[in-house]
């Protein structure tokens, strides 16, 4: 559905991306060569256990991980931001190939490998992020209503100046206030008589531009809540916040790492709701990282199935749901409690995942499969097609170079 | 000391009766009290050998205090948790000596967060084997057999005893808080969120295990969880909670085949499995729980529910919540002058304030429900004086089937109801 809407044009495609951190034991591959694409305004679930890398994958794309510990050992993020096609604005026409997006050579960057501060314009303004615990992310010592104002302040300067009726070749302190890059004396001088009447309009700009953001987010009485403090406001509504400020200025790319584990599932199905509803009204192409399979069906267009590092299952979200073809998503699936599972009779994955230091080249869910043989013991298998839409990385479905090949069949452990 | 009303039956293990646990709200220099905060308001239900009670709800509606009232963790503020020691009900808290070691050895709890609960400190050896030995269950000679036996029951083995908490993933360390409570043969567990922070292939192992256990020991488990999927396959009898009160309770699949009450419905609309069609509507709760320092009266699920009734307890509350969320009124409010929960006069600042809110709370702004009870609605200069239908608590009723819910409206105008 999204590819005869958007012409399937990528935002973002990762190639080969690998992470790995060193540790006492030796080097960790958490990411250890994953590939995928994320369209316009589709959402691609990623799931997998807990330190299978799938958060690793997701901060990678803003490169807030660790270095060191971490190494980059290799890949891109290539990123292209949306810039709509002036013919068609964004349907898809002849000029961009149904593509909606504007014509011309290819403008997309390496995320890993821009100077930082070229990644400091993208962060928080074409790519943002939600994170798992509200409580953590948002700055406990700040009145919500300024953290969403930083981004603003980042990012949208010019658009802040305009809007408090200033000329737009304003300079100096007042600028420098409205973009939050404060030089030594600048608070002298904003005291003058000229300069404060001036900061009082950007104030007041920039706080009708929080309080539209945080309306965005359905709340009610934004410009109250924008004077609490984090610690004042329900999980719900903290989560609420973080999504207005990662909302602020309609990224093209949303990463959203776990972003209701922390909740109620009633209050989680409300934030769901409000991803998906801001989403399609904005076009938002979002990343939605989750453990929680039932969860994943229910948002992502495309879903990915990580595995130790690696991507085992790749595809449209029904083909992934109706016909998994791995057995690690065979196994996730049936480890969930259905209503007509007996009692005592749940499908558990045996064992534990895999330290990731030097994995040998077999396959990684070698130890907890079930239906593990030769072939899958001495080679490493790799995504290939079934359907020109659904990837997987197992023996059972392609052809093994050596050995005897797996097969649903026969369980042999 | 048994009182005549209380349940005899020889496969009852516990009867909580009218448990309420407040906790004191102290400010100012002095400490003075308050308020109190109501976590557990008046919850009864028993629990028999062998089975397994799910106990559900939101975060902040009681079930872990209450879980740890019954583990004899905290001392209930009201009512009281019964045991049946050798056919005679007693109060656990009123026990001594030999008899509160008995009740403390055959009710046993794991906790939610083994990083927490296991000391980082001790060996496995330690964490398993301390209860054997404050019982004199084992001698040193025999404790390490003991131990092992114990680990081999719960999937882990001899390799494991002289390790560290911090050694074992998540899952593991979980294994060794079933094993710690398994060592004296209890008769009951409570369980307190003991899978959540699993994955859940990994939930999946220990929910085989529990089961596997129970089976074998005849073990009652109260199983306190905010997952319905892993509530439905666990229990056998299910207890929800909101606010501190139980809104609904009976058979595990009568509840999931045809819940009496809407939160109940509203907790399972809000997660569907992953065999429910995929195109089904989800759609969670709109607003806040309550503050449990001051619940609302009537149906404390009133202020959420889209099924009120007028009778369902509207009160003053319900106004000052809903000008709380109005952008630009409640700067405007200057004083509620309180009659009784259901009688006020708010002041205002201004007239203007005052003639907004009575058109308000006339309008589509405030549910129907509410402004069907409406009693009296008078706009005076600056006040608005406002009276509502005086309800009284609304109780559980007993429904077919040893059901209970706590809704005036009946199960099928609760099943026919449709979202609009």
């Amino acid at each position: 559905m999204l590819d005869a809407k958007h012409g399937g044009a990528t935002v973002a495609s990762v190639r080969d991306l690998k992470v790995h951190f060193q540790s006492k034991r030796g080097v960790v591959h958490a990411v250890d060569g994953v590939s995928f694409d994320i369209r316009d305004g589709e959402t691609l679930g990623l799931v997998g256990e807990t330190g299978c890398g799938k958060s690793v994958t997701g901060r990678s794309f803003l490169r807030l991980l660790p270095v060191p510990p971490g190494i980059l050992a290799g890949g891109s993020v290539m990123f292209s931001a949306h810039e709509v096609c002036t013919g068609c604005e964004g349907t898809g026409c002849e000029t961009c190939e149904g593509t909606g997006r504007k014509a011309g050579q290819d403008r997309s960057v390496n995320l890993l490998g821009i100077p930082s501060e070229d990644m400091r314009r993208i962060r928080g303004d074409r790519i943002a992020m939600i994170f798992q615990d509200p409580g953590k992310a948002l700055n406990p010592t700040l009145p919500v209503g300024a953290q969403i104002a930083e981004v603003f302040l980042q990012h949208r300067t010019d658009e802040l100046i305009a809007l408090a009726g200033l000329p737009a070749d304003t300079v100096g302190a007042v600028r420098r206030f409205a973009s939050q890059s404060p030089r030594l004396g600048d608070g002298w001088l904003l005291s003058l008589p000229g300069a404060r009447a001036q900061r009082r309009r950007v104030e007041e700009a920039l706080a009708t531009m929080v309080a539209g953001a945080l309306a965005e987010t359905q709340v009610p009485n934004p410009a109250k809540l924008m004077a609490r403090y984090p610690h004042e406001l329900s999980g719900g509504m903290r989560q609420r916040v973080m999504i207005a400020q990662a909302l602020a200025c309609n990224p093209d790319l949303l990463i959203a790492d776990e972003p209701t584990t922390a909740l109620d599932v009633t209050v989680e199905a409300r934030i769901l709701e409000l991803i998906r509803n801001l989403q399609q009204r904005r076009k938002t192409s979002v990343l939605y990282i989750s453990h929680d399979l039932s969860l994943v069906r229910r948002i992502s267009d495309r879903v990915a199935v990580m595995y130790a590092g690696r991507i085992v299952e790749i595809g449209t979200t029904t083909e992934v749901f109706a016909n998994p073809r791995h057995p690690y998503t065979r196994g996730l699936m049936a480890a969930v409690p259905g209503a007509d599972t007996p009692r005592g009779r749940l499908a558990a994955i045996r064992g534990t995942v895999p330290e990731l230091v030097d994995p040998p080249a077999a396959c990684r869910f070698c130890g907890r499969c079930p239906y593990e043989t030769s072939a899958c013991r001495n080679n490493d298998p790799f995504l290939e097609a079934i359907t020109p839409s659904h990837l997987v990385a197992c023996f059972i479905d392609h052809p093994a170079p050596s050995g005897e090949r797996p097969n649903y069949g026969r369980v042999t452990a | 000391m048994r009182a005549a009303a209380e349940p005899q039956a020889d496969d009852l293990i516990l009867s909580i009766r009218e448990v309420k646990k407040h906790y004191p709200i102290r400010e100012g220099a002095l400490q003075r009290v308050v308020g109190h905060v109501r976590a557990v308001d008046g919850v009864s239900f028993d629990i028999r050998r062998g089975e397994t009670v799910g106990l559900v709800g939101e975060s902040g509606c009681g079930k872990t205090t209450l879980g740890r009232v019954i583990a004899a963790l905290a001392d209930p503020t009201e009512g009281g948790v019964h045991y049946n020691m050798d056919g005679m009900m007693s109060r656990i808290d009123r026990l001594e000596g030999k008899a509160a070691r008995a009740f403390r050895r055959n009710c046993q709890m794991v906790f939610q967060d083994s990083f927490a609960s296991l000391n980082p400190r001790h060996l496995v050896i330690d964490l398993v084997g301390r209860p054997l030995k404050v019982y004199n269950e084992a001698t040193s000679a025999n404790l390490i057999e003991r131990v092992v036996e114990l680990l081999e029951q719960v999937g882990l083995g001899r390799q494991h005893l002289y390790r560290y908490p911090h050694q074992f993933s998540g899952g593991q360390r979980q294994r060794i808080s079933i094993a710690r409570a398994l060592a004296l043969n209890p008769e009951v567990i409570v369980l307190d969120e003991p899978t959540s922070a699993l994955d859940v292939s990994v939930q999946a192992q220990i929910l085989n295990l529990l089961n596997d256990l129970q089976k074998e020991r005849n073990l009652a488990y109260l199983f306190v969880t905010h997952d319905l999927s892993v509530v439905r396959h666990m229990a056998d009898r299910l207890v929800v909670m909101y606010l501190g009160k139980v809104a609904e309770a009976g058979e595990t699949q009568a509840i999931f085949d045809s819940p009496h009450h809407p939160y109940t419905r509203e907790l399972m609309a809000a997660k569907p499995d992953l065999e429910a069609d995929a195109n089904v509507e989800v759609r969670g709760l709109e607003g806040n729980v309550p503050d449990p320092a001051r619940p609302p009266r009537g149906c404390r699920f009133h202020t959420r529910c889209e099924l009120a009734t007028p009778a369902c307890g509207w009160e003053v509350d319900d106004v000052v919540r809903w000008l709380e969320d109005a952008p630009g009124m409640f700067e405007h409010l200057v004083g509620v002058e309180r009659q009784t929960d259901f009688a006020a006069r708010l002041a205002f600042d201004s007239e203007e304030a005052a003639g907004l809110l009575s058109m308000a709370v006339r309008s589509e702004q405030v549910p129907e429900a509410m402004r069907a009870a409406m009693r009296r609605l008078n706009l005076d200069g600056d006040k608005v004086e406002i009276e509502f239908e005086d309800v009284g608590e609304i109780g559980l009723t007993a429904r077919d089937d040893g059901r209970m819910a706590a809704c005036v409206l009946s199960p099928e105008e609760v099943a026919s109801w449709k979202r609009t």
